[in-house]
């Protein structure tokens, strides 16, 4: 058993001459809320696709609690506790909410939906079709399908993307007493600094393809090299 | 059992009752040949709609499957290999079975492709039967040979339009009741899940290549299934029935009558035939009736009659889509 | 589609009762298979053709995005226009009329099908066509009839070479030749001028070579105008290796939509790459196992398919 909930490990993506990720490595450890964030196009939607395998298979290895998982497709991942959500939101339009949840939780292990649509706020609007619910409702939707089941681990791609002031900071504080609750181990994509310096305990850089820094979020937001690269945004 | 279970029992039985009754009512001979004729299609198009409806891709080459379905049974009675009955059971089967290997290799590729091969598929196989004399005599086509009974009923019952009729009725309404409780069942569920996110479906856990491949063995399934009754009614089996324009006539019901509903495909069928009689003696030129008729109705009516049925439904705040 | 001539001597030859017979099929000669050279070279013919065919379709679909499944009928009515002004003004301004006539119609599909139906789903594209090509059938075979038609070369190129001790038919050299210089001119074309190159990278990616003020509209009549020539240049060219018939656009539709497909939906080098494999193929079924030939290419491509579900080579190429 190993000590480490995910890690990767010589990831790297290239498309032609241009890398997207320049042989990354990152490790979590069980049960931590690791954000990851840095400036657009900095690799960080890639990373999230080389870990939750998708798009090109990757070159570099990818570990889930000490099991080689490079070379399983999605599916296969999903099935071994790894879960993402997405950046855009990618539900089924036509589908009601109770019916996807419903889908996922045939496909898992435990059955957790009435807990997830509990939480994420969704029980009132199982009835209705994901096409006819608001974008913030169908953002906690996306997300609600990556709970589904209790993954071990969880990959989220800015959940909060499109979501209120208000509904971003409540969606944050959720998936941390979620994660508690459940003992899962998080990896959150964000822009939002709230979000990440809410509910995060370490912070992973990503400029260019390559990790910058990492640390806590107070000695990652004071190092020099992160504020040159933000060029003065919330992190100052 | 459940209200709305029983409710839709109801409404099975009454349907397929009705449907028996027709031939009592309706005295012409000719108009009866024409809606046996129609009801054998509505099978077809019913597995053409099912395709779309559950894997939202086209297929312009159904008819492969209706002609596996009759030529098998044409076949089994030329060689006298097997009681018919068998034969039936053998061309739908064997027509689900080459569906799920093209299935495999075509699933993969984008809906534009698919729909190609599809045509390509069909037409081949056209193209095997025609050529190949020994086998099907080609042009000239076979007589299919009858046992003195078929399942237990006299073989005059499956030639009479009135029986013939009935019969195919009550397939027809088997066939709508099973597509319908499959579309309820989980399986269902997931194959319009994949139909509309094929990306999530695999990332909530879930293979998304044998589903759907085996939604194009049933829709197969069923036009042979189609192709075989045709086989036992017309008592004669030529390449026509693998012929494109068999595909297309199955297309225009389908876009006729809509493929939302299950029972769509169906009702453009009924539509269609009401049409061809009045089209009257233009046989000659069917084909490009056909053609100009699936353009028509393609660019005019794009969620086609059961669409809009539906959308009155919901207007009316009958049902939710 | 059957190349009719393979009679002993080689020369190119008509099959003497099909003209006057109804639709009714004999089946090919059976003899001895010839040598591999001449087996090479007859597959190389009809690649050739299937290429000219196919790659029309390409440009269509790297455009458009859409399928033209009346391109087979665009080839069996050059076959037929070619035919009757051959008849009147001789095999080589048939040829030009033919391609003009069906360039101008290609001009018309653009202008009436392709273009309003741009917005909807590539699939309503596809219904309408084919509804196309079930109307074309039908008009092709009230206007000509549905006997066997047939047409010769012209004198120039009507007579055979000699080829390690086999005669082979000149037409058929020239063939493969015209095929090859289509090749070359549509390869040149589209990369050295400026519409080849918004067509390659239309073929790539079609939403961003829109936005980039390219005259989207003019661009694609003339890829659908010259797709469309490109069929009935086939349709004509093949005219004297084959029987005409109205049902003729339907074998070598079949085997362009595998060669499209097995190329990689959008790929010229790839469509190229795979003509000269069917070609090859589909030959060999013709000789071999005449009567399932059809389903050989079929079953080559499912072969590549599952190798390579993308097709052979990736589009734009």
């Amino acid at each position: 058993m190993s000590e480490w909930a995910l890690e990767g490990d010589g990831l790297t993506r290239r498309y032609g001459g241009f890398a997207a990720l320049d042989d990354v490595a990152i490790a979590l450890r069980p049960g931590e809320i690791r954000g990851l964030i840095g400036p657009n196009g900095a690799g960080k939607s890639t990373l999230m696709d080389l870990l939750s395998g998708r798009g090109a298979p990757l070159s570099g290895r990818v570990r889930l609690f000490g099991r080689d998982i490079s070379a399983m497709p999605a599916r296969q991942r999903r099935r071994a506790g790894l879960a993402r959500s997405f950046q855009k939101t990618n539900i089924f339009p036509d589908l009601t909410v109770a019916k996807q949840i419903g889908l996922a939780t045939s496909a898992a292990e435990i059955d957790n939906s009435v807990e997830v649509m509990d939480a994420l706020g969704l029980t009132a609007l199982r009835d209705r079709r994901a096409a006819d619910i608001s974008h913030g409702d169908q953002r906690r939707l996306d997300v609600a399908l990556a709970l589904v089941g209790r993954p071990r681990v969880l990959l989220l791609d800015e959940p909060a993307a499109g979501l209120t002031m208000a509904e971003s900071l409540n969606l944050a504080l959720l998936l941390r007493e979620l994660a508690a609750r459940w003992q899962v181990t998080v990896l959150i994509v964000e822009h939002d600094m709230e979000v990440i310096f809410s509910i995060c305990s370490h912070l992973t850089v990503l400029q260019l393809g390559r990790i910058l820094a990492e640390g806590t979020p107070e000695q990652v937001r004071s190092m020099p090299e992160v504020i040159t690269a933000y060029l003065g945004s919330s992190v100052a | 059992m459940t209200g709305k279970a029983t409710r839709a029992l109801g409404i099975c039985l009454a349907v397929g009752l009705a449907g028996a009754l027709v031939p009592r009512l309706i005295g012409s001979p000719l108009l009866l040949t024409l809606l046996t004729q129609a009801v054998l299609n509505a099978i077809l198009a019913t597995g053409v709609g099912f395709l779309v409806r559950q894997n939202g891709l086209v297929s312009f080459g159904h008819a492969g499957f209706f002609g596996i379905g009759a030529y098998v049974v044409a076949l089994s009675g030329k060689y006298q290999v097997m009681p018919i009955e068998a034969s039936l059971l053998l061309g739908i089967l064997g027509a689900a079975g080459l569906a799920l290997l093209l299935g495999a290799a075509m699933l993969r590729l984008a809906g534009v492709a698919f729909s190609m091969l599809t045509l390509a598929v069909a037409q081949a196989l056209y193209e095997l039967v025609l050529r190949w004399r020994g086998l099907a005599n080609g042009d000239d086509g076979i007589a299919v040979q009858l046992p003195r009974r078929i399942f237990g009923l006299d073989q005059s019952v499956f030639q009479q339009p009135a029986s013939m009729f009935t019969i195919c009725w009550i397939v027809l309404v088997l066939v709508l009741a099973g597509l319908a409780l499959l579309i309820a069942s989980h399986f269902g569920t997931l194959t319009m899940a994949i139909r509309e996110n094929e990306e999530r479906a695999r990332f909530i856990g879930y293979r998304t290549l044998p589903p759907r491949a085996v939604v194009y063995a049933i829709s197969a399934a069923i036009a042979a299934l189609a192709g075989a009754l045709f086989a036992l009614y017309n008592g004669f089996v030529t390449p026509d029935v693998l012929y494109w324009s068999l595909s297309g006539e199955a297309l225009v019901m389908a876009v006729i009558g809509g493929t939302r509903a299950v029972w769509g495909p169906a009702l453009g069928a009924l539509i269609f035939f009401l049409f061809k009689n009045a089209a009257g003696d233009l046989t000659e030129h069917w084909p490009a009736i056909i053609g100009g008729t699936l353009i028509v109705v393609t660019v005019l009516l794009p969620r086609g009659a059961s669409g809009s049925v539906a959308m009155l439904m919901e207007r009316v705040g009958m049902r939710a889509p | 589609m059957r190349l009719w001539e393979e009679t002993d001597d080689g020369a190119p030859g008509t099959v003497p009762e099909a003209t006057t017979e109804r639709r009714r099929y004999r089946g090919p000669p059976r003899r001895a298979a010839a040598p591999m050279l001449i087996q090479t070279l007859n597959g190389l013919v009809y690649g050739g053709l299937l290429y000219v065919l196919a790659v029309g379709l390409v440009l269509i679909f790297g455009l458009r995005r859409v399928v033209n499944f009346a391109h087979g009928s665009l080839y069996m009515v050059g076959a037929y226009v070619g035919y009757t002004v051959t008849a009147v003004a001789g095999f080589w301004v048939g040829i030009v009329v033919a391609v003009l006539v069906l360039t101008g119609i290609g001009v018309i599909l653009d202008r009436l099908v392709f273009r309003p139906l741009q917005d909807e789903d590539p699939i309503v594209t596809m219904l309408v066509t084919f509804g196309l090509l079930l109307v074309l059938e039908d008009a092709v075979r009230t206007i000509w009839g549905k006997d066997f038609l047939t047409v010769q070369p012209p004198p120039l190129l009507a007579g055979v070479v000699h080829l390690t001790g086999t005669s082979f038919p000149v037409y058929r050299l020239a063939v493969i030749g015209a095929a090859i210089l289509v090749a070359i001119g549509l390869s040149l074309w589209l990369r050295m001028s400026r519409v080849g190159l918004y067509v390659r990278a239309s073929s790539v990616d079609p939403l961003t070579t829109g936005m980039q003020g390219v005259d989207t509209e003019f661009l694609s009549a003339t890829v659908v105008a010259i797709g469309s020539g490109l069929a009935g240049l086939s349709g004509t060219i093949s005219a004297p290796l084959v029987a005409l018939s109205p049902s003729m656009g339907g074998s070598i539709l079949i085997d362009s939509f595998v060669v499209v497909v097995t190329g990689g939906l959008g790929s010229f080098t790839g469509a190229f790459i795979a003509a000269m494999l069917i070609g090859q193929v589909h030959n060999l079924g013709v000789v071999f196992v005449p009567g399932a030939a059809s389903m050989i290419p079929l079953v080559l491509m499912v072969l590549v398919l599952i190798w390579r579900p993308g097709g052979l080579v990736k589009a734009g190429a």
